[in-house]
């Protein structure tokens, strides 16, 4: 049996609700074939009140091992560093982030909030409000560099808004195999959201940002980099090789990728549909542009961005 | 002999809700309903472009982004004098109403339901099917729904790109969906209708919504064994006898703000007001209370266009993150009861007349509600039309107003925009849950929700599942009512 608390904080519960889309293996699968116990998970917990903060006190009192601690949402350390702008009956949030999660054995970040801190973190970030163990681009967050789950891992960041259910379940089903988890430089899984994986991979657009078709406003067919702000290239992370609820992407259907993945989302992609860099980190900037010149002459007539 | 109950957390809602109750000779007396977080959420969006409001206010809840979406958009619309066409009114409705659909679903069996299987129930004779059915997770009606809701989002996905959080724009739609596309989610939808008709409602679509009256629907109850076990029969049978129908009366106020536009200007389902009487939608009369909420800065109520918000955190008299909209001075409920009696659906206006509203009406109404959107939702899959545009146009404007008002599967949603300088000199947003999980206003009149569990006769006080009917009977959502509204400058949150 594998204990896992679901803890929500500063968040819209979409991390929640994606995950309810799981399919491999689904929610069912998990309980039944993995022996997952889903001990307290506020949406569909089936008891309520005073039984859910006396299974919690269990786990922090240690009468229970907590296997895995999932933390959705960002960690409010405000106003005035009461935590108070969240709380779960006796204790704010903050408060049952740093009891719990010295007493599990893995902590998993789930969601952009909880991995770097999101939109309740963005500047003015009024509730000084953050991520578990990191500050957008920043390690440390709320626990601190140093913070190591009883396993003796930093936690675990599955980032997106909303992450995707294979990439919270995958890893959960990692951890319970005893497989190690490879991480990239912001600790996230790097199968992925490693180095080589953009949004841009798998973009059924990608002829036309080949050849520097460019849609010009929304609806039209060409790539969305140009001029509507898609951020694939920036992002890594494989949502147009996996694609989500096993059907589309936003890029797919015509809507920019807003970099949603990336610990400095949302301000670092705002505004949200202007173009904001000419060049991929890393890439060279002459060669791009006369590259780019020849492409276009290049264009197969049948690309068209109307 | 009174009791002072800590429900605190409150289960089985979307987002945190903290509850205190008092109890005196097992009747409750005296209810809070506490909003549990503050995010500080247009704050970002002053001075962004305009166009940024279409990915962040989605954000602000993840369980019905879709309606914020749609908010967004159509304040957006009416700011940049957006034309759109039809097929982009066509897939906006069809992916709100998918959500909507889903919220219902997941209410229904994922949050509501899970309570008919409760202790207190299991001497009555229909206990052992009711927990078989809608026991947490390992029960047969729960396992189906939580599968019908993967395939709606899967349905959703195929205009929509993602579930949760995809984005609208002005002016129509981004996607442009091929035949292929709706051919193949109208056979996912053909999987949902199989739900629907074998597990709800135990007939076809089409012969529910011939019920038009309570009669009807005890003609349908007899007509077939298949009807009378259906989920949706077992609850019309065995609802009154576990008491729901005695249970959360509420303010009996309902507003609604319409929603499903369509190209000729009108809604699906209208807008209005109902106070014993049909009145049309005047959002003037709007007020938002703050004298038991953590902010100051006003007394009384103040229109939102003219609200200010200043978090003032303390430990006394306030005690809740969410404001308190009040509709011409009342607390309001909104929410699928709302809507239905607002449209003057033959149904629920007959329901509502037997048994007033109550926690029994409620849900029937939000399960009548689903069926009528589900056989629309085929309807609209059906009117879109590959060959024709899906978007139309915007402006770029430098200054600017607009208003969206739509609905979200449990109530009534706004934004307000306003744009200078190109730039969001102000946003603003009302949602639903604010309206029905309201604390005392100004005249320390109680919320719906606090007004429909106060005298909620409470059996063991060990397991108060009387009160979590009454509050989930709403369907609250908090993670979409806690945010701030009207910023005037950047300022932090203050302890005082």
């Amino acid at each position: 049996m594998v204990n896992v608390v679901w803890m929500q904080g500063a968040t819209d519960n979409g991390c929640l609700v994606s995950f309810l889309n799981a399919q491999q293996p689904d929610v069912y699968q998990a309980i039944e074939k993995l022996g997952v116990t889903i001990s307290y998970q506020n949406t569909i917990n089936p008891t309520s009140g005073k039984d859910v903060i006396a299974t919690l006190e269990k786990y922090i009192a240690g009468e229970e091992q907590l296997d895995v601690l999932i933390i959705e949402g960002a960690i409010p350390r405000g106003p005035n560093g009461t935590g108070m702008a969240c709380f779960i009956g006796p204790r704010s949030f903050a408060q049952w982030v740093s009891e719990l999660a010295p007493k599990a054995n893995y902590v998993l970040a789930v969601g952009t909030c909880a991995a770097f801190g999101n939109i309740p973190a963005a500047e003015p970030n009024p509730t000084d409000a953050t991520g578990v163990q990191w500050h957008k681009r920043e390690f440390g967050g709320f626990l601190g560099k140093d913070f190591r789950s009883r396993a003796g891992l930093p936690v675990i960041n599955i980032s997106g808004c909303p992450a995707h259910p294979d990439w919270v379940v995958q890893t959960l089903v990692a951890v319970l195999l005893g497989k190690k988890v490879e991480l990239d430089k912001y600790n996230r899984p790097r199968d992925f959201f490693g180095e080589d994986i953009t949004v841009h991979d798998g973009c059924p657009r990608n002829e036309y940002y080949a050849f520097k078709v460019a849609a010009e406003k929304f609806g039209d067919k060409g790539c969305l980099y140009m001029n509507l702000g898609c951020a694939g290239p920036h992002t890594n992370s494989d949502c147009n090789r996996r694609l989500w609820n096993r059907q589309s992407s936003l890029t797919r259907c015509g809507i920019p990728c807003h970099g949603c993945t990336n610990p400095d989302f949302p301000e670092g992609s705002m505004p949200f549909f202007q173009r904001r860099r000419l060049v991929v980190e890393g890439w060279k900037l002459v060669p791009y542009i006369v590259g780019s010149g020849f492409m276009k002459l290049a264009k197969p007539s049948r690309l068209k961005n109307e | 002999m009174m009791a002072e109950l800590d429900l605190s957390p409150i289960t089985r809602i979307e987002g945190h809700l903290d509850f205190k109750i008092n109890v005196e000779n097992g009747v409750v007396t005296d209810a809070k309903a506490i909003a549990a977080l503050f995010r500080g959420f247009e704050i970002i969006l002053k001075g962004r472009d305009p166009l940024d409001a279409l990915v962040i206010t989605p954000r602000i809840c993840g369980v019905c982004p879709t309606s914020h979406n749609d908010a967004s958009a159509r304040a957006l619309d009416d700011a940049l004098n957006a034309s759109i066409p039809e097929n982009g009114y066509l897939l906006r409705s069809i992916l709100l109403g998918v959500e909507n659909l889903m919220s219902h679903a997941a209410h229904t069996y994922v949050l509501f339901g899970p309570d008919l299987a409760n202790k207190k129930y299991e001497k009555h004779e229909a206990y052992p099917e009711l927990a078989k059915r809608f026991a947490p997770l390992t029960g047969t009606s729960y396992k189906g729904a939580v599968f019908a809701r993967i395939k709606l989002d899967e349905i959703f996905a195929i205009f929509g790109g993602k579930h949760p959080h995809t984005t609208f724009v002005p002016g129509g739609s981004p996607a442009r969906p091929q035949v292929s596309d709706i051919t193949k989610a109208l056979s996912i939808f053909m999987q949902v209708q199989d739900f629907i008709e074998n597990t709800t409602l135990g007939c076809s679509i089409e012969r529910w919504l011939e019920n038009k009256s309570l009669k009807d629907v005890q003609k349908w109850l007899e007509e077939d064994e298949k009807h009378a076990n259906s989920d949706l029969g077992l609850f019309i049978r065995y609802g009154p006898e576990l008491g729901l129908h005695k249970l959360g009366k509420g303010p009996g106020n309902f507003l609604s703000y319409g929603v499903y536009a369509q190209a000729d200007g009108k809604n699906w389902l209208p807008a209005g007001f109902y106070d014993g009487e049909h009145h049309s939608l005047d959002q003037t009369k709007i007020e938002e209370h703050i004298k038991y909420s953590w902010y100051t800065g006003y007394e009384g109520g103040r229109h939102p266009s003219e609200g200010v918000t200043e978090p003032y955190y303390e430990e006394g008299e306030k005690y809740s993150w969410a404001k308190c909209p009040r509709y011409d001075g009342k607390p309001v409920e909104v929410g699928p009861l709302a809507r239905m009696i607002i449209d003057k659906d033959p149904l629920v206006l007959d329901l509502a007349k037997e048994y007033g509203p109550c926690v029994y009406t409620r849900v029937l109404a939000r399960l009548h509600e689903a069926v009528r959107l589900a056989a629309k939702i085929r309807e609209w899959l059906l009117e879109l039309d590959p060959s024709k545009p899906f978007f139309g146009s915007y402006e770029k404007v430098k200054d600017a107003e607009g208003i969206g008002l739509t609905e979200a599967a449990r109530g009534a949603l706004g934004h307000w925009i306003r744009i200078r300088d190109g730039k969001i000199d102000n946003y603003q947003v009302i949602t639903p849950t604010a309206w029905n999980v309201s604390p005392k206003d100004s005249n320390d009149v109680h919320g719906p929700i606090e007004q429909a569990v106060i005298g909620t006769k409470v059996e063991d006080e060990n397991n108060p599942v009387e009160v979590q009917h009454v509050i989930r009977s709403y369907d609250p959502c908090i993670a979409c009512t806690v945010h701030v509204i009207t910023p005037r400058k950047s300022y932090r949150l203050k302890v005082v």
